[in-house]
């Protein structure tokens, strides 16, 4: 597995699409939090910092989830698939290694952007807590969300084509995010199964403030009234906030179960 | 092989999944507008289909032709054929693109004859109107061949066909702040100013045709086709 890991890591960090793809979303991105960086860098570290993340939200996981499509399809389509399948590290092992080593090498450009803003937060203002910010909001919020789109990206292209993926991904993840409000539309943002985090964001980090594009304050989490799916938005807390971590962590080993089940059944 | 057993096998080629991606995302949108409407006339589901046809269906045609180019397994033999291969790919974006046509004009079409397309208050016409969903499928059609030409990896040219789609959508004012960038705003029907539609279209097709013409020349040069990331 491990060898597997280490293969997918420095095969996706050698590829040139996806420092392509990481250039495309670093352009959209400065775009998005250019002209707001100076008021950024003026904010409270914990604000500035969960700002930083809930801007990069939408654009990054959409390159990411992009870049995976095509990972595990690849290997039927070039034909080595039932060779791989004959060596020891067949099976459970060889996904679980691909899978971590994609989404490693892929979250990487993610992270350093993360952790680069967080660090000219820190130089300029003298305030190294941005960086525990930073890491905290990483593991609660964008690392249970990379993980389950990582998944997704990788099984459901064994269903449909990774093009058609793409396509659908885009609209799946807007719909999902803050951007689409729940008054009007039908959508999974503000529930537990909102892969944006808005429950931790809420509740572990206090946040109420508006996003890109909204000015005024607004809730992340938790029933809107007149809303479809209020019986996934419950009441923010602790235990909410935790239960729709373990919800996105859930989803991603079923999507995983199913590219593993699609693998086997393919092989028959 | 004649045109349409040549198209058939092209279509197949393209793939079922990815001619049905417009329909599929035109059904959701339709299905998130029906689920939260009052009753079957208060407009709220022919409003969700307009915003369908100028949002959801030119992401298809966009993300869609990205795609085409780095499908084919043997490139090599591709370019040894009589026909050029860049005609090859044109076609099959052209058959890409013309599946988010059809299900534009079924969904216009629908609008029209149920009296919902002339309730809409930027509407701009039935003939004209239809600038509502051509601009930003040709546009982003276009962007997606020519980034597919230019980088040769489907992924990598879905994310340059996605991005000023994503812009568009998370930025609207700040995209429409300027001049020129307001020329480009893919959802000026929707979302956009009135004052600036017409131009806005005009210049959303001119630019296209530039877009295609780079992809057209750039598919001509054989050595720049292999060595590109195969999906």
């Amino acid at each position: 597995m491990t060898a597997t890991l280490r293969y997918e890591l420095r095969m996706q960090l050698r590829r040139p699409a996806m420092w392509a793809v990481t250039a495309v979303t670093l352009v959209l991105l400065w775009l998005l939090i250019g002209p707001e960086l100076p008021m950024l860098l003026r904010e409270p570290a914990r604000i500035a910092m969960i700002r930083t993340i809930i801007f990069c939200d939408v654009p990054l996981p959409i390159g990411f989830a992009f870049l995976i499509a095509d990972r595990l399809v690849r290997d039927g389509r070039t034909g080595v698939a039932a060779i791989l399948d004959a060596t020891p590290t067949a099976g459970w092992r060889r996904l679980i290694g691909k899978y971590l080593g994609c989404v490693t090498a892929t979250g990487l450009p993610i992270v350093a952007v993360y952790f680069g803003i967080a660090v000219a937060y820190a130089a300029r203002n003298s305030a190294p807590q941005a960086l525990l910010w930073t890491l905290a909001m990483f593991g609660a919020i964008t690392l249970p969300a990379l993980l389950f789109v990582g998944a997704l990206a990788l099984s459901v292209p064994l269903a449909a084509p990774p093009a058609v993926f793409r396509v659908l991904f885009v609209g799946y993840w807007i719909w999902t995010s803050y951007l689409v409000p729940p008054r009007l539309v039908p959508t999974l943002s503000q529930t537990v199964v909102d892969p944006v985090g808005g429950y931790p964001i809420q509740v572990f980090f206090g946040y109420h403030g508006g996003h890109a594009g909204s000015g005024g304050p607004s809730d992340w989490a938790g029933p809107v009234p007149g809303a479809v799916f209020n019986v996934v938005r419950p009441t923010p807390n602790q235990a909410t906030a935790w239960l729709s971590i373990g919800i996105l962590l859930g989803l991603s080993v079923l999507c995983l179960s199913f590219a593993q089940l699609a693998r086997e059944r393919r092989a028959q | 092989m004649n045109l349409v057993a040549l198209l058939r096998y092209d279509a197949r080629r393209v793939g079922r999944w990815l001619l049905l991606a417009p329909v599929l995302l035109t059904a959701a949108v339709a299905a998130g507008g029906a689920l939260v409407a009052r009753s079957p006339h208060d407009g709220t589901v022919p409003h969700a289909l307009l915003f369908a046809v100028e949002m959801a269906i030119p992401l298809a045609a966009g993300v869609g032709v990205a795609s085409a180019v780095g499908r084919d397994p043997a490139v090599e033999l591709q370019l040894t054929m009589p026909v050029a291969y860049r005609i090859t790919v044109f076609r099959r974006c052209a058959l890409t693109a013309a599946a988010s046509c059809l299900v534009a004009i079924a969904v216009c079409g629908a609008l029209v004859v149920t009296g919902w397309w002339a309730r809409w208050p930027r509407t701009h016409g039935v003939l004209l109107g239809q600038l509502t969903w051509v601009a930003p499928v040709c546009w982003l059609a276009g962007l997606g061949l020519a980034a597919g030409a230019a980088l040769r990896s489907p992924a990598a040219a879905a994310a340059v066909a996605a991005a000023p789609w994503l812009a568009d959508q998370v930025l609207p004012d700040q995209v429409q702040a300027h001049h020129w960038s307001r020329l480009l705003y893919l959802f000026a029907t929707t979302e956009g100013r009135d004052a600036d539609w017409e131009p806005n279209r005009l210049v959303l097709l001119g630019s296209s045709v530039a877009l295609v013409t780079v992809a057209w020349i750039l598919l001509g040069r054989p050595e720049r086709l292999l060595g590109g990331e195969a999906e």
